[in-house]
This record gives C-alpha cells, sequence and structure tokens, in this order.
C-alpha cells in the first residue's frame, strides 16, 4: 500500500510546522523585544517542537495505515523531480528528533536566561531539527542534500554561538572547515552517482545499482560517501572537530549534536549504503571502522579531565557500537541500531544536559575541582549517575538492552570477533564512568558551594532519567517501533522502491 | 555530445588543488577558498555530466548546480564571519595559531 500526495504545495506536517515556527519565531523575537513580554520566545519554541512532536504522532498513524508515503510538489512526480519520501524509519527518527527536541526547548529556557540574541538562538534550534526532519524524510540525494546543509549551517552558527570567549570561536570554525569540506565529498559522489545513473532518486538508484558488479567508480562512490558522512557522524579518523566542538556549544546544544546530530549522519549513511550497495559491500570496512571508532574513543576517554570533553569522547566511542549493527547487514542488526540511537539520544542527551546544570550552577568544567558536587545538587546527580550506568551498559538501564541487541546482531550475522571486541570496549568505557561517579559521591573540599539547578532544568533531566529507568525494564514499546523502522529499511526495501515507480 | 575527458581532468586537478590548498595553506580566507574550489569541482563535474546523454542536455544537473552555489556560497558567509570573530580573539588569521583546545 502506498499513498502518492502530488497536488499543490505539500510538505510532510512536522517538516512544514518546524519550518513555518522558525521563520515566525524571528517576528515573534521581534513582538517580544518591543511589547516587552517575558517569555513569548521560549513559550513560542516550545510551542512549536510541541506540535512537532504531534504532527509525527499523527504522521505515524498514517504510515502505519499504507506503509509508505510519497509526496511531490505541483504534480511534479517523482522520479524525474525532488520529492519526500516517508516510511517507518523515517517516523522512528522524526521521532527521537522531535523528543529530543521538546525536551531540550524546556531546558534551554533556564539555561540561557541570562544571554542576549535569543532570538537568534532559538530560531536556529528550531531550523537545526527542521533539518534534521527533512534529512530523515528525503526521497532523493538532493533533498537530502539541501537539508544536511540547512542542518550544517545552523549548528555552526550554534557551535560558536557564545562568542565573548575563544573557545566557542575556534571550535566552531574547525568544525566549519571540517563539515564543508565533507559537503563537498557528498557533492561529488552525488555528481558520480548522477553520471551513471542520470537521476538521484533514491527508487532509480537503488534499482540501477543494487548488486552489479564493483567498478571502480562505484568504489569511488563508496570513499566519498564515507567521507561525507562520516565527518558528521564522527566515525574515527575524522572525528576531530567532535570533542572540540560538543563542550564548548552551550549545553542545551551539546545535548542536540551528541543527541541526534550525529545519529542523523548515521542514518543517512544507512540508508544510502542499504539502497545503493548490497550488505556484503559494506560489511568489512564498515566493521573495521567501527572497530577503530570504538577502541580510540574509549582509550581516549579515560585521559579527559574535563566533563563535557569526556562525554564527548564517550559519543564517538557510542557510534563504534552503532556501526556494529550496521556492519552486521541484517534487520536485526539495523533494528539494534536504530534501537541505541534513540536509547543514546536519552542518555546522552541528558548526560550533557545534567553536566549543564553542573556547569551552570559551579561554572566549571574541570572534573577535580567538581570533587563532591552530589551533596549539594543531588537531584541532578542521581539522573547524572543514570546516565552514565545506561551508557556504560549496566542491567537495568535501556543501554543495556540496546547494546544486547547490537552485540548479539554481530554474532548472529558471522562477524563474531566485532561482537567480542564490542563487549570489552563495553567495559572498558565503564572505567571512565566510574571516575565521573566518584567525583559524583566524594566529600567536598572546603568552602565549595553551589545550590540545587532552577526548576525547568531539574524537572528535564529527572524525566530523562525516569524514561531510561523505565525503558530498560519493560523495553517492549520502543522495541516494536524500531523493529517496524528496520523492517521497513532491510526488508520492505522492494515496497520503498515501487512507491515511485509503481 | 562533448568529450568528458578534458573535463574529468579539470575536476581531478581542481579537487587536488582544493585539498592541497586546505593542507598546506595557514591563512584562514585561503582555506575557505579551498572548500569553495572543492565545492566547484564538484559542480563542474555534474556539469560536465549532463551533456553525455545523446541528443539533449540535461536541465536536471544544472537545476542542482544552482541550488549547490547558493548552499556553498552561504556556507562561505558563516565561516568568513568566523574568521573576523577568530581575528577579535586572537589578532591573527593564522590557522596554526588555533590550537589552545587540545586533545
Amino acid at each position: 500500500m502506498v499513498e502518492l500526495v502530488s497536488s499543490g504545495l505539500n510538505l510532510p506536517l512536522p517538516l512544514a510546522v518546524l519550518l513555518l515556527g522558525g521563520l515566525l519565531s524571528l517576528g515573534v523575537g521581534k513582538l517580544a523585544e518591543w511589547m516587552n513580554i517575558r517569555r513569548l520566545r521560549e513559550a513560542w519554541i516550545v510551542l512549536v517542537s510541541a506540535a512537532g512532536l504531534f504532527s509525527v504522532w499523527m504522521l505515524y498513524q498514517r504510515v502505519q495505515a499504507v506503509s509508505v508515503i510519497v509526496m511531490a510538489l505541483w504534480e511534479q512526480n517523482p522520479p524525474l523531480a525532488g520529492c519526500f519520501e516517508i516510511d517507518m524509519l523515517s517516523v522512528f527518527m522524526a521521532g527521537s528528533i522531535s523528543f529530543i527536541g521538546l525536551l531540550v526547548a524546556v531546558y534551554s529556557i533556564s539555561y540561557m536566561e541570562n544571554e542576549d540574541r535569543l532570538t537568534e538562538f532559538y530560531t536556529l534550534i528550531t531550523f537545526m531539527m527542521a533539518g534534521m526532519t527533512g534529512i530523515v524524510m528525503a526521497g532523493d540525494l538532493f533533498t537530502l542534500f539541501i537539508f544536511w546543509e540547512l542542518m550544517s549551517l545552523s549548528s555552526y552558527v550554534l557551535v560558536a554561538f557564545l562568542k565573548r570567549t575563544w573557545g566557542p570561536i575556534e571550535a566552531g570554525f574547525k568544525y566549519l572547515l571540517m563539515s564543508a569540506t565533507a559537503g563537498a565529498f557528498l557533492l561529488l559522489s552525488m555528481s558520480v552517482l548522477y553520471g551513471m545513473t542520470g537521476t538521484l532518486n533514491f527508487a532509480v538508484l537503488s534499482v540501477n545499482l543494487r548488486g552489479v558488479e564493483i567498478t571502480p567508480w562505484l568504489i569511488a562512490v563508496f570513499c566519498t560517501l564515507i567521507v561525507g558522512f562520516g565527518v558528521k557522524s564522527a566515525i574515527v579518523p575524522l572525528h576531530t572537530w567532535l570533542p572540540d566542538a560538543h563542550p564548548e556549544a552551550p549545553s542545551p546544544i551539546s545535548a542536540l549534536l551528541s543527541g541526534i546530530v550525529i545519529e542523523t549522519g548515521l542514518y543517512a549513511m544507512t540508508r544510502v549504503f542499504f539502497l545503493v550497495f548490497e550488505p556484503g559491500v559494506f560489511k568489512l570496512p564498515i566493521a573495521f571502522l567501527s572497530v577503530l571508532t570504538m577502541t580510540l574513543a574509549n582509550v581516549t576517554a579515560l585521559l579527559q579531565s574535563d566533563i563535557k570533553r569526556l562525554l564527548a569522547y564517550s559519543s564517538i566511542a557510542q557510534i563504534g557500537y552503532m556501526l556494529v549493527g550496521l556492519a552486521s547487514g541484517t534487520a536485526y542488526g539495523v533494528m539494534g541500531l536504530f534501537l541505541h540511537v534513540f536509547n543514546h539520544s536519552m542518555m546522552k542527551g541528558m548526560a550533557f544536559l545534567a553536566s549543564g546544570s553542573i556547569v551552570h550552577e559551579t561554572g566549571t568544567r574541570d572534573l577535580g575541582r567538581l570533587r563532591g558536587i552530589g551533596k549539594m545538587m543531588p537531584i541532578t546527580s542521581i539522573s547524572l549517575f543514570i546516565a552514565l550506568l545506561g551508557l556504560g551498559g549496566v542491567p537495568g538501564t535501556n543501554g543495556f538492552i540496546s547494546k544486547y541487541h547490537l552485540f548479539s546482531a554481530a554474532f548472529g550475522s558471522g562477524l563474531g570477533w566485532l561482537g567480542i571486541i564490542g563487549v570489552l570496549n563495553s567495559a572498558l568505557s565503564m572505567a571512565y564512568y566510574i571516575r565521573v561517579m566518584q567525583v559524583l559521591m566524594g566529600s567536598p573540599e572546603e568552602g565549595f558551594k553551589a545550590h540545587e539547578a532552577p526548576i525547568p532544568m531539574v524537572t528535564v533531566t529527572l524525566m530523562m532519567a525516569v524514561i531510561i529507568v523505565f525503558l530498560g525494564v519493560w523495553p517492549a514499546p520502543i522495541l516494536n517501533f524500531a523493529t517496524q523502522a528496520s523492517k521497513a529499511l532491510v526488508d520492505g526495501l522492494l515496497t520503498y522502491i515501487g512507491a515511485v515507480l509503481g | 555530445m562533448i568529450p568528458l575527458i578534458p573535463f574529468l581532468v579539470s575536476v581531478v586537478l581542481m579537487f587536488v588543488i582544493g585539498l592541497a590548498g586546505l593542507i598546506v595553506k595557514r591563512d584562514m580566507v585561503r582555506l575557505l577558498m579551498g572548500v569553495e574550489i572543492l565545492f566547484n569541482a564538484a559542480n563542474l563535474f555534474f556539469i560536465s555530466l549532463s551533456t553525455q546523454s545523446a541528443g539533449y542536455i540535461d536541465p536536471f544537473a544544472h537545476s542542482i548546480v544552482m541550488m549547490a552555489i547558493v548552499l556553498d556560497g552561504t556556507v562561505i558567509a558563516v565561516g568568513l564571519a568566523m574568521v573576523m570573530n577568530v581575528y577579535k580573539h586572537y589578532g591573527t588569521i593564522d590557522i596554526r595559531k588555533l590550537r589552545r583546545l587540545k586533545w
């Protein structure tokens, strides 16, 4: 069952809500300045992201009925023109994006209270979410590229947002340079794909290229795609911007970047690889990159003394675990991947938000000087504690569930060594999480004072902690959803192609 | 049909020049120019491939290149704005002085 919508100006609903909300947020910000209304901008952004989440839920019900929706503008039917193609996987990713977006929007109300240029800040967050939503719904590579650049541009500016100190500027420029180069590589791989097939539509690409003999051009496409998507998703030889950019950004932005932006890069990679190549082609290179990513990131994270930098390295390691699911090449492995994307967005998003509360109250990120913070900020510390347990994969948290599925997928697809390395790495990663826990629980030095964070921040972190434990004890709902999403990608490939080609 | 080989050679040359510029240069504005050259190599490849189908020139590639030019222009604009901020903080636009963030 396929639904084709192609009359008039028809955007997918969540995307339309976020784009329009972002545009109007400029006007709302001006209005708040003129009329001097406090909290108007904050109320607007929370409203827009809540509307985004609600429209994703409406989309979920439609997709459950028809399985694939194709959307085109003004009767310009695909494959000739650009289009949106929405299946269960798109809905899953859009749901994760708008859920963490809503939480971050609520958190920013208190965190960014004393900053100026707030209109720009909220507008850019909305556009970043719109860009990610567009990426996960794109039906051809060029639509994907446009939204890719929308997401990237907003995130460059957001990383360098607090421009009164040198740190964010330096990190932002590094991020911009590496990401823009990756964008050029992506455009190059698109041009080669265009030369081979005459179009960029996912369905036509898949029909023409999947399963053909491997030519040098196809290898060139593979390498440029890995560079193009890999810089954004921080695969190890290309990760060097991440440990600078994520700690230097404002904490809500770190949570969004680590929680969902790098995973959107991974989503694009998974989607394009499954459409263009057979799993046998990319299995071993991805497995190799996965080992490199998790090992190097875990070892480097041991050496960090800055709490946000440590969490940033831990994000790279988690990307390594997710690549295990891609390397397995089965529907089960992809289910583990996307389950871990959602769980990681909860755990790492919350870890960044909780450490953001600590930074907000104490003004330092140095682990050595934060000793005993657990006594002064008990609720924040308990939530951070739960998030760290989840990231380490302790049973009873949702991190354990998704890691279990990832590594058993590796064993099931004949990559047993990869599963073993993954489990060992997961155990090693516990070493630096325990270091942070020690700092949280230690006894404070003389004269070290801090208060509990403001109520919206505490509420958000506590809520995410409850979600982590809840999904660790009763994972059935999210497991079902992730299974549907992975089936849409791997088993439903022919439906996805048939939706465009008929 | 226009022969592809001269275009292919110039695309590869532009790509190598852009990457070399990114690796060797220390001036941040020149680094951004290197990124621009990389983008333009890809754009040129699109245009040259659009002439390869017999009998007509594919307008699809042209529309893509139009959009891509706008997109990379905005990226470079943000980059130049950051270069100005770097100059404010560091007093130089030499990329090798930007190494206070380590590990």
